[in-house]
């Protein structure tokens, strides 16, 4: 049964919590300007993506018909073009991970180990310019170490050594080396604190127990730092497959993955619903990985925030 | 997270000799290689950028300012690069402040859903920047709010993508700031407002430093963001280089590139000078 008193306590305590809320020493109102920012300009425009993913596809109109159909998402799995792509990038991506992370943990190690502060500030800083440095910079150089005319090809053809250039870039390899440049960072970071982590009297017991650098290397560091393996690959997964420029530079537009494509149905012919749509399957394939970088990044960093 | 505090337990200094010797060969070997790949093709813009003559040969011609003059003096990469920061400083300030703000809520308060608030800023960073850029350039041309190829719709796409580091390492700094101190401040008679900007935000000002820093060249060197959002009036350094790279490797393009890696160079020496850099890592996501 209400009574009217229960009420006026009702509304007081809510007056009160306003009054939390807004004032006091709680200053919850502060976090408003940024959910707001983010709602309008983030989440808003994403699922405005994915409406108009699953609208009627009309050339060089992006208003929304209110037309909903699948007739988007079946193209993209139907026609050759377009799922060779999707699977290309995952293939891509894949590969990419692996050669990564063999380049980047004995990388990872070296820093993770070196206990000299003044040195291992100078190689966090050195993986830091290079992670922050604007990839298309970086491809300016690979595009002139590796181009047909580039100082390697013409170094070997002046030493006589090969007769044509090798074809480096332009192809799926160039972008291989191109993507492995750019997450390169991105694996050390990921690997550096796992590797910090591990006890260094675990290894010394192994050895002391017989086992040599390698079996001690192999038997026990290595498998304690399959969480920072997991989330660093994971991560240059997710980073790959969402690369334009990278694929665009270094391909020569002969590798064609779904950043590629959406970017060319989009600027190039104004399919925008067809170009949502890859954009959509792009991003859910990211998503997927991300998802299971975090599980792992948690793991490894033992919990902690 | 980027922790700011130095929780290394100190460890005695013989097992400390004894790890840094068992760096194996091959090990040593294998980092060099990485070395070698993350920074020979910005030696290589370095060289380039230098280099007298037309096209980059090895041995190099000879040096000379050349270039650098050349970049300078020329409208298109100067214009490109003073864009460029410009953006950036907007992107910066907007961030920091938005950042903040809401850093203050995440580290402070427990309440339900904080852990789903912190996903929530932090998930711009899992789209593809491609995607996002995207998805505001449609909006911005489907609602009309004359956002659409401005200066403002460039600058919501790189805070979107900045914000999250500010809000990262300003949280690690409110974790590792005492609030007793403040609650002692307001117990001697300071209203909230001089409490926190007397005791709180000078205690904090590090990593808000080294947020906005991040901030400022994640959004200096962003590319895919701004691919949809640039005009051809209003383009970034990133941009104009891909542009440029399509069809030639102009020098003058090595030379702005050169400024680039300078200010990069700048910004990681302060975020070096303001945080540890040991603890630093895993700042994507987590």
């Amino acid at each position: 049964m209400s009574t009217a008193a229960d009420e006026r306590t009702h509304l007081d305590s809510r007056g009160h919590r306003l009054r939390v809320f807004l004032g006091g020493s709680k200053v919850y109102w502060l976090i408003l300007p940024a959910f707001v920012f983010f709602l309008i300009f983030f989440i808003v425009p994403v699922l405005s993506l994915f409406l108009i993913s699953i609208d009627k596809p009309v050339a060089g109109v992006v208003d929304p018909q209110w037309d909903f159909t699948a007739k988007n998402f079946i193209r993209f799995f139907t026609r050759a073009t377009y799922y060779e792509a999707a699977v290309r990038s995952i293939g891509l991506a894949t590969l990419v991970a692996i050669i990564t992370l063999a380049i980047g943990y004995p990388l990872a190690y070296l820093i993770a180990k070196t206990e000299n502060p003044g040195r291992n500030t100078f190689y966090m800083i050195l993986v830091l310019c290079a992670m922050q440095l604007d990839m298309v910079i970086r491809l300016y150089g690979l595009m002139v170490l590796m181009g047909d005319n580039g100082l390697i090809n013409r170094s070997l053809i002046d030493a006589g050594w090969i007769e044509a250039p090798l074809p480096l870039m332009y192809n799926f390899a160039g972008v291989v080396i191109g993507l492995v440049q750019f997450t390169l960072p991105f694996m050390v970071l990921s690997l550096i604190g796992v590797i910090r982590s591990i006890h260094p009297s675990l290894e010394e017991a192994a050895r002391s127990l017989g086992a040599t650098r390698r079996v001690a290397f192999w038997r026990i560091i290595f498998p304690l730092s399959m969480p920072g393996v997991l989330a660093g690959s994971l991560l240059v997964f997710a980073i790959s497959i969402s690369s334009y420029v990278v694929p665009a530079l270094m391909g020569g537009w002969k590798v064609v993955v779904m950043p590629i494509h959406i970017y060319q149905q989009i600027a190039e012919l104004g399919k925008w619903q067809f170009g949502s749509a890859i954009a959509v399957v792009l991003f859910c394939t990211s998503v997927v990985a991300v998802v299971v970088y975090q599980r792992y990044a948690a793991v490894s960093a033992g919990g902690r925030t | 997270m980027a922790s700011l505090t130095d929780t290394a337990v100190p460890s005695v200094p013989s097992p400390r000799r004894w790890s840094e010797r068992n760096v194996s060969l091959t090990i040593q070997i294998g980092a060099w290689i990485g070395f070698v790949i993350l920074l020979l093709p910005v030696f290589i813009v370095v060289l380039a950028g230098l280099n007298s003559g037309e096209y980059l040969t090895f041995p190099p011609e000879g040096l000379s300012l050349r270039w650098v003059v050349e970049f300078l003096t020329s409208e298109t990469w100067m214009g490109a690069y003073l864009f460029s920061l410009l953006l950036a400083l907007i992107t910066m300030a907007v961030s920091t402040v938005l950042g903040t703000m809401a850093a203050i809520v995440l580290a402070r308060y427990r309440f339900p859903g904080r852990d789903l608030l912190r996903a929530y800023f932090l998930s711009p960073l899992i789209l593809p920047g491609v995607v996002l850029g995207l998805a505001l350039y449609v909006f911005f041309v489907t609602t009309n709010l004359g956002l659409a190829r401005t200066l403002t719709g460039l600058v919501i796409g790189h805070v979107l993508v900045t914000c999250p580091y500010v809000i990262g390492t300003v949280s690690a700094a409110l974790v590792s700031f005492d609030q007793s101190l403040e609650e002692a401040a307001r117990s001697l008679g300071a209203d909230a407002w001089t409490a926190f900007r007397r005791i709180t935000l000078p205690n904090i000002s590090a990593g808000m430093m080294a947020g906005a820093i991040f901030a400022f060249i994640v959004s200096f060197g962003q590319f895919d963001v701004s691919l949809f959002l640039s005009t051809p009036d209003l383009t970034p350094l990133p941009i104009a280089l891909y542009i440029s790279l399509r069809y030639t490797f102009e020098p003058t393009a090595a030379a702005a590139g050169i400024f680039a890696i300078l200010l990069v160079i700048v910004s990681m020496l302060l975020t070096a000078r303001l945080v540890n850099m040991r603890k630093f890592g895993g700042i994507k996501f987590s």
